[in-house]
């Protein structure tokens, strides 16, 4: 394996996102419709009970972690593209570890949602949210391996699938639940019983409480069983993506 | 598009010959020189309950031009994806470079160069993004990587496209460059599936010239697979594969020599009684090809003037040529080459149209 090669790899999808202007402005806009529609939509009536803190601070970290899900999530479609448009075969026959391939397109996913989340970020103090700045800057860094586990999630779908139309109804199928039951819409205090427990088998929950906890310093668990999710979940899903990837026939 | 026809090599083998290489196949045990860049040996590849490949074995020295020759689903792409390690063998085993295909993938994977029958670039990048990709993912030492990028892209005549998205390429282009990419690590073996297909004459022509000038410059093998027959005419040695199973071996030239006898072809409404004729008075054996009937015999102008004359069955048409390659397929096979591809829709046609 050799870090050069993994950097090429990372470009290349990152100069295509890029290069792709119309896809780029849908994804950098869509979190603030979440945040002007949610949040001044909710404000009103969940006011009282989001910890003493503005729906609308509260939410920044729930739309951040939802954007890094959807782009990392979606980024993982670029297989069956590649696939699809024969590039995948050019990877296959040369002599770079499959490894590498799955491990640059999850560093490459996650690079290009944490673009997104910078946008959600930065235009957060516009719509009056208050957050730490510091705190911030670490939830990017955290976020990075949340994003390679979830794309990794989306490589283990994408290699199993044979059409574009297949991954996009699998993946919604797996989004919406995932993201619905983090927490990042709301406080996970209280929740009726069967609820809780769906919300603590998410994955995605502790990634929003680490995210929330450095933005706004409301925890719910302990910050090392946060980090422990997010580790846990990014190296088992990264080694089932290539094991899944290799499989895969060009 | 048919091109078999009006070119210059025409070649015939007999069923006679066809059976005695099949008998030298067999009874000669493969010798495995030290300059054979590929060696096949028994490789077999099964998808279920399918034989997509028969063992086959076959030996390519080092700088030669090696054709696969057979109509769609023989088995060719399947023998290259096995080959290019995209594709477990089921059973048997092949040496590329002296590596082996199942043991040392990553080996044979540094010593070829593979172009893809469907293209394989990232048409999103420049062309020269596409090299540049490839160069570093080979491990071509970053020192070298400009000089080999001017290099394979003014090979391919392509430097004043270098920047360009590959998507605004030209099937021909896109091809080159495909060409060019496979160069820039400095494969020992190039392996082409179908190089030309779906390309006019005039871009076929200059891939061609590329792919010639390719071995005269770096000396490298190449191994291609077409159903083009007049394609197959550029190698220096073609096997013939059909149903997974290779049916004959050797050069153009030595099939050339095998040309002796004359194609005629026969068209009547009564079939059975035509062939019941040949059969009685002249021992011709022949077989249905192309809506009519078709036989070898040598001295063939004479022959149908004779034929015209003493038949008791009434003919509708007759020709004769020259043997071709096509001939050459269909006395191995009693099959033409494309009968499974194009053909299938003309032949339902003429039935269609002899039934009105």
């Amino acid at each position: 394996m050799r870090a050069e090669v993994i950097y090429y790899l990372c470009r290349r999808d990152i100069v295509k996102f890029l290069r792709d202007r119309q896809n780029l402005l849908a994804s950098l806009t869509r979190p603030l419709l979440w945040i002007l529609a949610v949040g001044f939509g909710l404000r009103a009536s969940v006011a009282s009970n989001t910890h003493g803190v503005d729906f609308v601070s509260f939410l920044i970290p729930g739309v951040a972690t939802m954007s890094v899900l959807f782009s990392s999530m979606f980024s993982a479609i670029s297989i069956v593209w590649d696939r699809e448009f024969g590039f995948l075969k050019e990877l296959l026959v040369s002599p770079v570890p499959r490894f590498s391939i799955v491990l640059a397109k999850m560093i490459a996913a996650s690079i290009t949602s944490l673009l997104e989340v910078s946008v959600v970020l930065l235009a957060a103090p516009l719509f009056g949210a208050h957050f730490h700045p510091l705190g911030a800057l670490v939830a990017l860094l955290v976020l990075v391996p949340f994003g390679m586990a979830i794309n990794a999630l989306g490589i283990i779908v994408a290699s199993r699938m044979k059409t574009f139309e297949g991954f996009g109804g699998i993946v919604n199928f797996v989004l919406q639940p995932m993201f619905f039951f983090s927490g990042a819409l709301y406080p996970i205090e209280n929740l009726p019983r069967a609820l809780g427990i769906v919300v603590r088998l998410n994955p995605m929950s502790y990634s929003v409480d680490l995210t929330r906890g450095l933005l706004i310093g409301v925890y719910h668990f302990p910050i090392a069983l946060d980090i422990g999710v997010i580790v846990t979940s990014a190296l088992l899903l990264g080694a089932t993506a290539t094991w899944s990837f290799s499989k895969m026939q060009a | 598009m048919r091109f078999g026809r009006q070119t210059g090599l025409g070649a015939c083998l007999s069923l006679a010959d066809a059976a005695w290489l099949c008998l030298k196949d067999r009874g000669e045990p493969k010798l495995m020189s030290a300059t054979s860049a590929i060696e096949v040996h028994e490789l077999s590849k099964h998808f279920g309950a399918i034989e997509a490949v028969s063992p086959i074995s076959f030996d390519v020295p080092e700088g030669e031009i090696f054709g696969f020759l057979g109509p769609n689903g023989a088995g060719k792409t399947t023998t290259i994806k096995m080959l290019c390690t995209l594709l477990a063998p089921t059973s048997g085993s092949a040496r590329l470079a002296g590596f082996d295909i199942v043991k040392q993938p990553d080996d044979v994977r540094r010593a070829i160069g593979v172009i893809f029958q469907d293209p394989s670039l990232d048409d999103r990048l420049t062309a020269l993004e596409n090299l540049t990709l490839h160069a570093v993912v080979y491990g071509v030492p970053r020192a070298e990587r400009k000089a080999r990028l001017e290099e394979a892209l003014g090979f391919v005549e392509l430097e004043d496209r270098k920047n360009d998205i590959v998507r605004t390429f030209s099937g021909g282009m896109k091809r080159r460059l495909e060409i060019g990419r496979g160069l820039v690590h400095r494969p020992r073996i190039l392996f082409l599936d179908e190089p030309t297909t779906g390309l006019d004459p005039q871009t076929r022509k200059k891939t061609w010239e590329v792919l010639r000038a390719l071995r005269e410059r770096y000396g490298l093998t190449l191994f291609l697979t077409t159903h083009y027959m007049d394609e197959a005419e550029n190698c220096d040695r073609i096997a013939i594969i059909d149903h997974g199973k290779i049916v004959a071996e050797g050069s153009p030239e030595t099939l050339k020599r095998r040309v002796s006898k004359d194609i005629v072809q026969v068209r009547t409404a009564e079939t059975d009684a035509l062939v019941a004729f040949l059969q009685n008075k002249y021992a011709i054996e022949p077989v249905f090809a192309d809506g009519g009937l078709s036989f070898q015999v040598e001295h063939g102008d004479a022959f149908i003037v004779e034929l015209v004359s003493s038949a008791t069955v009434k003919l509708e048409s007759i020709s004769v040529r020259r043997p071709t390659l096509d001939d050459v397929f269909l006395a191995l096979t009693g099959r033409q080459i494309r009968d499974e591809s194009a053909h299938g829709s003309r032949d339902a046609m003429r039935a269609m149209a002899r039934r009105r």
